[in-house]
Formats: C-alpha cells, sequence, structure tokens
C-alpha cells in the first residue's frame, strides 16, 4: 500500500463527503456558521480576560489568537478529514471493524478516514481567519508544516485512545475524554502549566505540541523546538501504529448487525 | 395519580445512571481536568493568593468555579439529546404517550443530573481541597445554597427545552447545543464571576437568565447573605416561569404542526 494511493484515497472520501454535506447545504451553513459562533465566544472570554489582566505569564490577547490560530485549523482538518478519530472505540466495540479487514486497504487509516466531522469545518474557517489577519505571507511554509504535525498528532492520539478498546471494555467515554482534553489544554498557554503537569502536556497528552509551541515557533522561531515537534509527530505516529496493530491481534468480530450508510 | 407517573420516570432513570456509573464518573473526570486548568491559570494570576480581586481570593474564585461547573455541566448534551430525539423523528413516539413530553424529559433527565452535579462537584472539591484549600462557609447556609442551585438547573433545563424547539426549523442539533453552551459558559459567568467583566457586559449579564444559572448560585456559595438568597432565589423562579410558558408556547405552536400516522 503506497503513501501515493493512501492519500488518494483520503481525498475521494474527502470528495464524497463533501458531497454529501453539500446535498444538504443549509446543514452544512448551519453547522460550520455555529462552530464559528462558538469559537468567537471563546475570543470573547480571552477579551474579557485579558481586558482585567492585560497578560498571562507573557501571554497576551495576540499571543492567545496565534495559539487558536494553529490549533483551531489543525483541529479542523483532522475533524474534516479524519472525521472517525472520536470513534474508533466505538467502531472497535461494535465489531464494524469487519468492514475494514475485508477490504484490501490500511485498516487503520481507512477507519479513520470513514468520515468527516463538518463542525470542523467551522473550527477550519476561523483559525484560517485569524492566521490570514495575523500572519504574514512568508509565514506560509512554516504555518503549514506546523498545522500538518497537529494534524499527525490529533490523529495519533486518537488512534491511542481508540485503541483502548482492544483492551478494556466501554473506552468510548475515556477515549473521547482524552481527544477532547488535547483540544481543552490546547486552549491555554503551555506556560500556565508547570512541573509535572507541563511533562504531561508534552507527553502522554501532548496538546502542547498542537497549539503553544507551534505559537511560540510562529513568534519566534528555534530549532531545538521545531525539531522537539517534528519528533514528537514521528513518535505518536509510530506508537499509534503499534498500539493499533498489537490490539488488533486481540480483535474479536460480533454478532451485531451493522449498516453501513 | 398524574404526578406519580413523573416520580417513577426519574426513578427509572436513576436505577439506569447506576448501571452506567462509568460514563458519569468519565464526564466528571473531564470537569476535573477543566477545573485542574483554571486553578493553574488563576494561581498565575493571584501572585499572592491571600490578596481579593474583585472581592474574590483565590481559594473563593477556585470555589466558585467548582459550583458553577458542576450545575452547568450537569445535564450532559442535553440540547443534542432532545435534538435528535426532534430530527430523527423520536419524538412521535413519545408525543402519542399519556404524558406531557416536558415533563416527561424533567423526570428522566434530572435524576441524571443530580448524579452528575453531585459527582462533578466531589471530584472538583477534592481537587480543590488539595490544590488551594478549604471554602470558609456557614453550616447554615448550606440548605440555602441547595435551594438555589436546584432552581438554577430547572433554569438551566427549561432553558434547554426551549433552545431544542430550534431544531424543528434548523434540523441541526450539535451545533445549537454548543451555541447554547458557550453563551452560559461565558454571558452566564462559569468561567469567572460578573465582577470581572467590564461594567457593562457585567450589567447585560446580570439582566439575563443564564447568569442566575452560574453566576448568582456560586456567588452565594462563596459570599453568602440571606438577603441576596432571596433576591436570587425570587428572580430564579420569575424565569423559570417566563421560560415555563415560552416552552408551552412554543411546543403547542410546534405540536399543531406535527403529524403522527400510526402502523
Amino acid at each position: 500500500m503506497s503513501i501515493k494511493t493512501e492519500l488518494l484515497l483520503i481525498l475521494q472520501y474527502f470528495k464524497i463527503n463533501l458531497k454529501t454535506a453539500i446535498e444538504y447545504r443549509a446543514n452544512f451553513i448551519i453547522q460550520a456558521g455555529a462552530m464559528v459562533l462558538n469559537n468567537c465566544m471563546w475570543i470573547v472570554f480571552w477579551w474579557i480576560f485579558m481586558n482585567k489582566f492585560e497578560s498571562l505569564n507573557g501571554w497576551d490577547l495576540n499571543g492567545i489568537f496565534q495559539l487558536y490560530a494553529v490549533l483551531m485549523v489543525s483541529w479542523g482538518l483532522a475533524s474534516m478529514f479524519f472525521g472517525k478519530k472520536g470513534y474508533i472505540a466505538q467502531s472497535i466495540a461494535e465489531g464494524k471493524l469487519d468492514f475494514h479487514l475485508s477490504l484490501p486497504k490500511n485498516v487503520m487509516l481507512h477507519l479513520l478516514h470513514g468520515k468527516a466531522s463538518w463542525l470542523g469545518a467551522g473550527d477550519f474557517f476561523f483559525g484560517l481567519m485569524i492566521a490570514i489577519l495575523i500572519y504574514p505571507f512568508s509565514a506560509v511554509p512554516l504555518y503549514s508544516v506546523l498545522v500538518l504535525c497537529g494534524v499527525v498528532i490529533f490523529a495519533s492520539i486518537a488512534i491511542i485512545a481508540g485503541s483502548l478498546a482492544f483492551f478494556f471494555k466501554n473506552a468510548h467515554e475515556t477515549s473521547r475524554t482524552m481527544l477532547h482534553s488535547m483540544v481543552i489544554f490546547g486552549f491555554y498557554p503551555l506556560d500556565i502549566f508547570h512541573g509535572a503537569s507541563k511533562i504531561i502536556l508534552l507527553t502522554l497528552l501532548p496538546a502542547g505540541f498542537v497549539a503553544s509551541v507551534p505559537a511560540m515557533l510562529l513568534q519566534e522561531f528555534n530549532w531545538p523546538w521545531f525539531l522537539a515537534l517534528i519528533g514528537a509527530t514521528f513518535t505518536f505516529a509510530a506508537i499509534a501504529t503499534i498500539v493499533f496493530y498489537i490490539g488488533l491481534k486481540r480483535y474479536e468480530s460480533g454478532n451485531m448487525m451493522n449498516v453501513r450508510v | 395519580m398524574t404526578i406519580t407517573k413523573y416520580f417513577h420516570i426519574a426513578k427509572i432513570s436513576m436505577r439506569n445512571v447506576f448501571a452506567y456509573k462509568a460514563d458519569v464518573f468519565a464526564h466528571s473526570l473531564f470537569i476535573g481536568l477543566i477545573i485542574f486548568i483554571f486553578i493553574n491559570l488563576w494561581q498565575v494570576i493571584f501572585i499572592d493568593p491571600n490578596n481579593a480581586i474583585e472581592g474574590f481570593t483565590l481559594t473563593m474564585m477556585i470555589w466558585y468555579l467548582v459550583l458553577t461547573e458542576s450545575i452547568v455541566t450537569s445535564f450532559g448534551r442535553l440540547v443534542e439529546d432532545m435534538g435528535n430525539e426532534i430530527q430523527s423523528g423520536e419524538i412521535a413516539t413519545k408525543l402519542t404517550k399519556p404524558y406531557n413530553y416536558l415533563l416527561f424529559q424533567y423526570s428522566q433527565n434530572i435524576s441524571k443530573s443530580l448524579f452528575r452535579f453531585t459527582t462533578t462537584f466531589i471530584v472538583g472539591a477534592l481537587l480543590t481541597l488539595y490544590f488551594v484549600g478549604p471554602l470558609n462557609f456557614s453550616l447554615t447556609s448550606i440548605p440555602f445554597i441547595i435551594i438555589s442551585v436546584l432552581a438554577a438547573i430547572t433554569l438551566h433545563f427549561c432553558l434547554m427545552a426551549l433552545i431544542s424547539t430550534s431544531i424543528f426549523w434548523l434540523e441541526e442539533a450539535k451545533a445549537i447545543d454548543f451555541l447554547y453552551s458557550k453563551i452560559v459558559f461565558i454571558i452566564g459567568g462559569m468561567f469567572f464571576p460578573l465582577e470581572i467583566f467590564p461594567d457593562w457586559l457585567a450589567s447585560i449579564s446580570a439582566k439575563l437568565p443564564f447568569s442566575y444559572i452560574a453566576y448568582f448560585p456560586a456567588k452565594l456559595f462563596v459570599s453568602f447573605s440571606l438577603n441576596d438568597f432571596f433576591k436570587v432565589f425570587l428572580t430564579q423562579l420569575f424565569w423559570i416561569a417566563v421560560i415555563i410558558t415560552l416552552n408551552y408556547v412554543m411546543y403547542k405552536f410546534i405540536i399543531s404542526k406535527v403529524q403522527i400516522h400510526g402502523g
């Protein structure tokens, strides 16, 4: 299975999902629009906070915008291209892997990108709007690399969290909590955390690598942190692959009838 | 008896909650994470924990957050759940039953909500006790705070039921749920008290029902006065009456448009 064919498959799924979404145009616009408004409320939150306190360990409102510009675009793209990332544990528990196992495609990736979450479109557009407003054109190459790293890290954590279902019953809520925690922690600058919690946010739950570190690199590039981010991206992708395929050996199909729509 | 059936619905719902305890605990742990983030955030702001900002010490601020989080997140994704019933048409099976749909939803969800509130409050309290310490409050204020919290939870439900009627037209439950929850989080004063807001925004928020879900009950909790309790509780009752009336009108209008066919 070559990378090129896998990427083509991702693109095909995206096109089909987009065509389906546009068929229900009003619904798509409401979903995306509501998420943009939802994200604007977070900006209101930070505006109220910074209006009172001016800065948070060196992070001002502009710094928060930079955080959101990276985080929202990464999360939005991960939601649109890997829409099933929050449902891996559920799919495993309900025996829905059978469909993917019977096809000549990479099971792990096929499981991830079978669906698109169009709420992510709102996050993507919101983050992109902020990025266009605050970053110069010259930042596009670095910004693109950092966002791509964010997408891969989100997908990797989703796979690791979802793969808990191979080992434990009822892992669905736990895996969704892990994934959403990444986003929630990403909303806040890494510098408000210290000690063990900061280490956790750069290792077990790498929220720092999807938001604060990229924002920091875009403010002031430095090679150690950039290489750390690249290293983290590859490491999490490798761990996700290993954990998923070890878990897959334990997978047993169930008797549940499933309808693929 | 007409009312007894709703009590039995609530009882069955509570039994279901105990059957799926793990889900509720996972939710409470997640809220615990939010509280942990805010403990870190406020510890950065309160350089001296004994100094007060707008009348709130660090301890009061975190305990304030514990109560607001426990109240606001107690219903989970109720708007989305009710919206999904509307979108899927499952509401039709409930409308033909011999009970009031809204009272049924309230009975079914209030027991889950109270359980979730309790577990979230316990998790938040343990975290706060560990990182920040106990809150100074009078034991005699507890019954009044409980009454205000119950009124806040009921008001929260009434607003969620009203918001979910929009799904009959918009046909999108999840997004509306997100939007409503953010309005309560921010304008309702869940994350920080209205004293932190600019004056003009605080004044608007104080007049809206959202602040009676989060800010006012939590303010009573960290800084109780009997006078304030009566003002808050009476205003909560006022908003509950208004929203219930709006719900009654909206559902009567919607149900008149719904056609249910047997078979």
